[in-house]
């Protein structure tokens, strides 16, 4: 019981982790980014390589973030920049972006199932009243914590989440202000990229590394928003803790229907709360 | 003929109405006036359904269609003359006027196609505030003052019981001004007709009754001389009000 | 052109695609070209009744094939419970589980709009998907369901490739027939009315709500029809027929085609389909090289093929 409660738990920090860079490309620039599931995928399997040549899970979980977010800065400039404005026209570019990431991957990697051996470390399992568990699904909540912490941090406190936060707000007085909002956003879907790939890495020993991995995230992290609240940080917290939990116990009581009951969420925060629980209102044409 | 009762809408910390009681009598003209900021815009989203009072009633008819849909409001004889316009820009004039008359049929007749006894009534109505001439024209095309003949024409083509006129000569160079007030005093007197407006020349062309809104309040109300004459009015308004 | 005129055209372009088999068969890949052809019509189908909902009424679903799946399991299984391989019985099973389907979806669908729209088709694209993958028994998982059976009627019977050619055919040109006659009418109409101002639509006294709650559903039951005929062209239903990515082939068609007329859907099917059939027997990129044309297009011709046409048509007359 307390297994499936920290299964649910560490599923929930994988799930914030994992949509907080979604919610953060869709507060910023209004653009639900539908090749995060690809970047995800990216991160897993660029960590993969990174471990099969240097046996370096931590050099993958460091290489992977630069590598896809750099991916991410220059996807923006080079694509997203001229149908600024066009808000679905951008998210169309973003799933042709996913078909291609997909199909590349599955071209240069094969597409067996794969996976990533846990990191020398965190492969052992610790006694938690009375059953042993697995030490690295911790280390996964811990990473989740850390990470809103510091997100948090960021937000609050550095002249980073000052412009992140008014930015959110209204992006377009920020331009007139004389921020330079191309740089911004660029740095924005760099950021929400890199984050998708650490996601990726993270999840990759649990989870494992094979095609098809990119259309999961994705549908996971659109509920999580979806549920927690578009465009914010506490929503991806609260979806994350939410979906994450109800996911886990849900196919373990009942298995037939934890898809009905994740989906039984999402419509009834939908109806109640068309902007998610914690989600601001966004006029998205 | 519609009415509300101590109507009360909040945003937030804001009070945009502060008990806003109103009777406009069947086939009066009633012109709302005030500054910016008194509540107008938000009484006429509550009166057409898109917006709903924290407090307070609506009457259309003596029904109470309080919280009511916009599309029931609309079936129920109230049509509405948007301030920025709500046209369907792409398609033609004629077009965007079949659209309206349709409405009262309903749009599931999936082999119907308009009669030709809609497309005279879509021309007629067209010819009536002056748009004869560019039925064909894409809505995008025409110029301002067109535009706003044919926001207007889409409200008529609902041969509605109640008018909202939200600002109809908002933007209009003086031609078009006077134009559109003729062609609002020409309207049917069974018509009820709320209007709201800046122009004083044109309220005081229309209305039968004023009414003036301030802070969420209705400030003062009366026939044109009475409201001209009153003092608060002209206390608030500092010299706004023809003297 | 006047209508007769128009007319004729019709009939006659209808009558040479139902016959291709016929007069292609001296071809040297008379089969390979009927099987591609086929299955091009297919696609054709769902992306045709996609843009009744993202052309007509401005509803940008990423979730169709739900529909077009439900057609294809519909059709499949009440033929194999029930032992009976009609063909009116097959494509009302196909209509009726897509069209409830659409309707339980769209019900909770239509109240988003925009972007939350497009996520929650997703989503519940997703969730068929996943119903459809453990429900084993019932679709057989993974594995799918082999052996359809292809219809008859009236004691004709489907089975051959040349007459199950000229069955999707037919339906095509059936499908093509029933969109032409929605959108130039009075329903067709109110869509479009609805894509262009929905307040305005509100305020004449339209229910929007219902009116897109229709609009899903014929959308989806024509969807239906195409997945009937995708299981019989295969003999075999599988979660393909369902998910996201059969979604995304379908939006994409629609796209590359061109939003808001007939031709527009079925040029897009063709196209991508000769790109995930026929080019890879060239290079192997195929998906590589659709999502980059999709992002050319979405970037620089957003009107599609039909646009780009319709531009330089009006270039050449001026």
């Amino acid at each position: 019981m307390v297994q499936q409660a920290l299964n649910g738990i560490s599923f929930g920090a994988l799930l914030f982790i994992l949509a907080a860079g979604l919610s953060l490309i869709f507060g910023m620039m209004d653009v639900v980014n539908l090749a995060h599931g690809g970047f995800y995928m990216l991160g897993a399997y660029v960590a993969l390589t990174v471990v099969q040549r240097t046996g370096q899970f931590w050099l993958g979980l460091l290489l992977a973030p630069l590598l896809v977010g750099a991916l991410g800065l220059a996807i923006e400039p080079l694509l997203l920049r001229r149908l600024r404005g066009r808000h679905l026209d951008q998210v169309l570019l973003t799933i042709g972006i996913s078909l291609v990431i997909g199909d590349l991957i599955g071209l240069v990697a094969g597409r067996e199932i794969r996976s990533l051996p846990f990191p020398a470390g965190l492969d052992h399992s610790v006694p938690i009243m009375g059953g042993d568990y697995p030490v690295y699904r911790l280390f996964v909540i811990a990473f989740g914590i850390a990470l809103a912490v510091l997100f948090a941090f960021v937000h609050r406190r550095s002249r980073i989440g000052a412009l992140i936060r008014a930015g959110v707000d209204d992006a377009p007085m920020l331009a007139a202000l004389g921020v330079d909002i191309d740089r911004l956003f660029a740095t924005t879907f760099g950021v929400g990229a890199a984050l998708a790939a650490v996601a990726g890495v993270i999840a990759a020993p649990v989870f494992g590394v094979f095609p098809g991995m990119d259309v999961d995230a994705l549908i996971y992290s659109l509920i999580v928003v979806v549920v927690g609240g578009l465009g914010t940080l506490s929503g991806a917290i609260a979806g994350g803790a939410l979906v994450g939990p109800a996911d886990t116990f849900g196919k373990v009581l009942f298995p037939q229907f934890a898809l009905a009951l994740i989906f039984a969420i999402v419509a009834f925060v939908l109806l109640l709360r068309p902007t998610g629980l914690l989600g601001r209102v966004r006029i998205a044409r | 003929m519609i009415e509300t009762c101590d109507l009360r809408r909040t945003f937030g910390g804001v009070t945009a109405l502060d008990g806003v009681s109103l009777r406009v009598d069947a086939g009066e003209r009633r012109a709302i006036i005030g500054p910016n900021g008194a509540g107008k815009t938000t009484l006429f989203n509550i009166l057409t359904g898109e917006l709903e009072p924290t407090s307070g009633a609506v009457l259309l008819g003596g029904d109470d269609v309080t919280r009511r849909p916009p599309y029931e409001l609309a079936r129920r004889g109230l049509a509405r003359m948007y301030q920025r316009n709500e046209l369907f820009e792409t398609l033609s004039a004629e077009d965007n006027v079949l659209l309206a008359l349709g409405a009262a049929r309903g749009p599931y007749r999936p082999l119907g196609s308009p009669t030709a006894a809609e497309r005279a009534s879509a021309w007629e109505i067209l010819e009536s505030v002056g748009l004869g001439a560019r039925e064909s024209a894409p809505a995008r095309s025409l110029s301002h003052g067109e535009r706003r003949q044919l926001e207007l024409a889409l409200a008529l083509a609902q041969r509605p019981r109640v008018l909202l006129l939200d600002e109809p000569t908002a933007g209009m160079s003086p031609g078009e001004t006077a134009r559109i007030t003729e062609l609002i005093a020409g309207l049917e007197r069974s018509l009820t007709i709320v209007i709201v407006e800046h122009d004083m020349d044109v309220v005081f062309r229309l209305a039968d009754r004023i009414s003036v809104l301030h802070e969420g309040r209705v400030l003062a109300e009366g026939t044109p001389d009475a409201v001209r004459g009153d003092r608060v009015v002209n206390e608030v308004y500092l010299g706004k009000v023809v003297a | 052109m006047n209508r007769f005129a128009l007319a004729a055209l019709t009939v006659a372009a209808a009558a040479v695609l139902i016959t291709f088999p016929l007069w292609s068969s001296g071809w040297e890949s008379s089969r390979y070209a009927t099987t591609i052809l086929r299955d091009m019509l297919v696609l054709a189908i769902l992306a045709l009744s996609l843009d009744l909902l993202v052309g007509s009424a401005g509803l940008p679903s990423l979730g169709h094939a739900a529909f077009f799946g439900a057609g294809a399991y519909g059709a499949a299984i009440v033929a194999q419970r029930l032992g009976n391989d009609d063909l009116l019985l097959g494509l009302g099973a196909a209509v009726g589980a897509s069209a409830l389907l659409a309707l339980v979806i769209g019900l909770f669908a239509v109240r988003a709009a925009g972007i939350f729209f497009l996520m929650l088709t997703l989503a519940f694209a997703q969730m068929v998907f996943a119903v459809a993958f453990q429900a084993v028994d019932l679709t057989g998982g993974s594995n799918g369901l082999a052996g359809v059976h292809r219809p008859q009627l009236l004691g004709l019977d489907f089975n051959g490739p040349d007459a199950l050619f000229e069955l999707v055919a037919s339906l095509f040109v059936l499908v093509v027939l029933i969109l032409w006659r929605v959108r130039s009418s009075t329903y067709g109409r109110a869509l479009v009315g609805l894509r262009e101002n929905e307040r305005r639509m509100r305020a004449l006294g339209y229910d929007t709500t219902r009116l897109k709650l229709s609009a899903f559903v014929v959308a989806g039951a024509l969807a239906g029809i195409g997945g009937a005929l995708s299981g019989w062209s295969l003999r075999f239903v599988s979660t393909n027929d369902v998910g996201i990515p059969r979604s995304i082939e379908a939006f994409v068609s629609v796209l590359i085609g061109g939003t808001g007329s007939l031709l527009g859907p079925a040029i897009g099917a063709v196209v991508v389909l000769y790109v995930e059939r026929v080019l890879p027997s060239s290079i192997p990129f195929a998906e590589t090289v659709l999502g980059l044309m999709f992002i050319v297009f979405v970037a620089l011709a957003r009107q599609g093929i039909v646009g780009l046409g319709r531009a330089a048509y009006r270039r050449v007359r001026a």
